[in-house]
């Protein structure tokens, strides 16, 4: 999953809004500085991603996670939060998780795959 | 449907909500001693995935205006609902493959059974998991039954009338069933008892075991918050074991 494809699902989500330079940049930023805490992959990597909205320095995340037990569950949320709390724009970031549609390893691009089966991880 | 949900079904979705609870309490509590390394390993993850679950459900709830502090550690025993099979350890192998597997068997069909849109993707989501927890289940069931069939037909007698009353009335058909009539759930409870004994019946089939005559329920009897027909519940030591009373002082704050 790269950075280009984050808002191209579901969760309210609409395909064909532009996305602004500015949530670009808050996406790569996600990617650049928040990991899998089990992988060595970043969350937008993974497709955890699903949109990031930004209104006025508000910033709304929908993501979701490969795991309904997650046990960084929470720990993800902050690590997001934070990553984009230092982001000069950004005054406020609400985390929303999501399940529809439900992910799965689908949205792993090759590059990922050949990263976690490097790691050891089976998919 | 995507308006708001029905008294019942707040009711619904907490009773499948501690019922998973306490699922994940007992898979937690047997992973330590067996029947073997493989077993262990498989209720660590059955216990993960069901608290996952309860977290999820609960966060439903808290959207229906019900208090997430309480609902995750502020209650008092009775304010539990679930499953009567689920009250109390399990006291061997085979009685606990069959109050706690068929248990999570009903559990399952009564959340598939929810159509409201506050539950898109993520019961498709649950299901997923549920996938290896009948691979689990339904592959000790079978072996349990063929190979112990007297201990299977005791722990089947003495857990199936509370699962079959966690499910519901068979008085709750199409016409009947509340969650049905306000399109919060898709099956009746008449319907969703049919397919697990449907299922119950494919697991013995060729065994030695017969799935015992079910009973009905009666609607009179039945207390519908807490699905169950009589008292009881989770015990003083169970209730601390949830919250954690013991581990208290560990505690990140």
């Amino acid at each position: 999953m790269s950075t280009q494809n984050v808002r191209v699902t579901g969760s309210g989500a609409d395909p064909s809004q532009d996305v602004s330079e500015l949530e670009r940049r808050l996406v790569d930023r996600i990617d650049a500085d928040v990991m899998d805490p089990h992988i060595p992959v970043s969350l937008v990597e993974m497709g955890m991603i699903y949109d990031v909205r930004y209104d006025d320095g508000d910033v709304t995340v929908d993501m979701t996670y490969p795991c309904m037990g997650c046990p960084a569950y929470q720990m993800i949320q902050e690590d997001v939060t934070h990553c984009l709390l230092s982001v000069e724009e950004v005054e406020d970031v609400e985390i929303e998780v999501v399940w529809d549609p439900v992910w799965s390893k689908d949205r792993l691009d090759e590059d990922v795959q050949r990263k976690l089966r490097e790691s050891g991880t089976a998919i | 449907m995507s308006d708001g949900w029905p008294p019942e079904a707040v009711d619904y979705v907490q009773a499948i909500a501690d019922t998973k609870l306490m699922l994940s309490h007992w898979y937690a509590e047997q992973a330590f001693i067996g029947p073997n390394i493989q077993d262990n390993i498989a209720l660590f993850s059955l216990t993960q995935d069901e608290y996952g679950q309860v977290r999820q459900f609960f966060l439903q709830l808290e959207g229906q205006g019900l208090d997430g502090d309480r609902l995750r550690s502020d209650r008092e025993r009775e304010e539990f609902h679930n499953a009567a099979t689920t009250d109390e350890p399990a006291p061997d192998w085979t009685r606990f493959e069959v109050r706690f597997g068929l248990t999570d068997r009903a559990a399952h069909l009564m959340f598939d059974a929810i159509v409201h849109d506050d539950f898109a993707g993520l019961t498709e989501k649950m299901s997923e998991e549920e996938y290896s927890h009948f691979d689990f289940h339904d592959g000790w069931l079978e072996h349990l039954a063929d190979a112990e069939p007297e201990a299977f037909r005791a722990a089947l007698a003495e857990s199936l009338p509370d699962v079959l009353t966690f499910i519901g009335p068979a008085a709750y058909d199409d016409d009947t069933d509340p969650l049905v009539t306000a399109g919060f759930t898709d099956r009746s409870a008449a319907e969703l008892r049919g397919a697990f004994l449907d299922h119950l019946e494919g697991i013995v089939e060729g065994t030695a075991v017969t799935v015992p005559d079910p009973d009905p329920v009666a609607l009179e009897e039945w207390d519908e918050r807490r699905r169950r027909v009589a008292g009881g519940g989770i015990g003083a030591d169970v209730l601390d074991s949830i919250r954690g009373t013991g581990n208290e002082e560990f505690a990140v704050r």
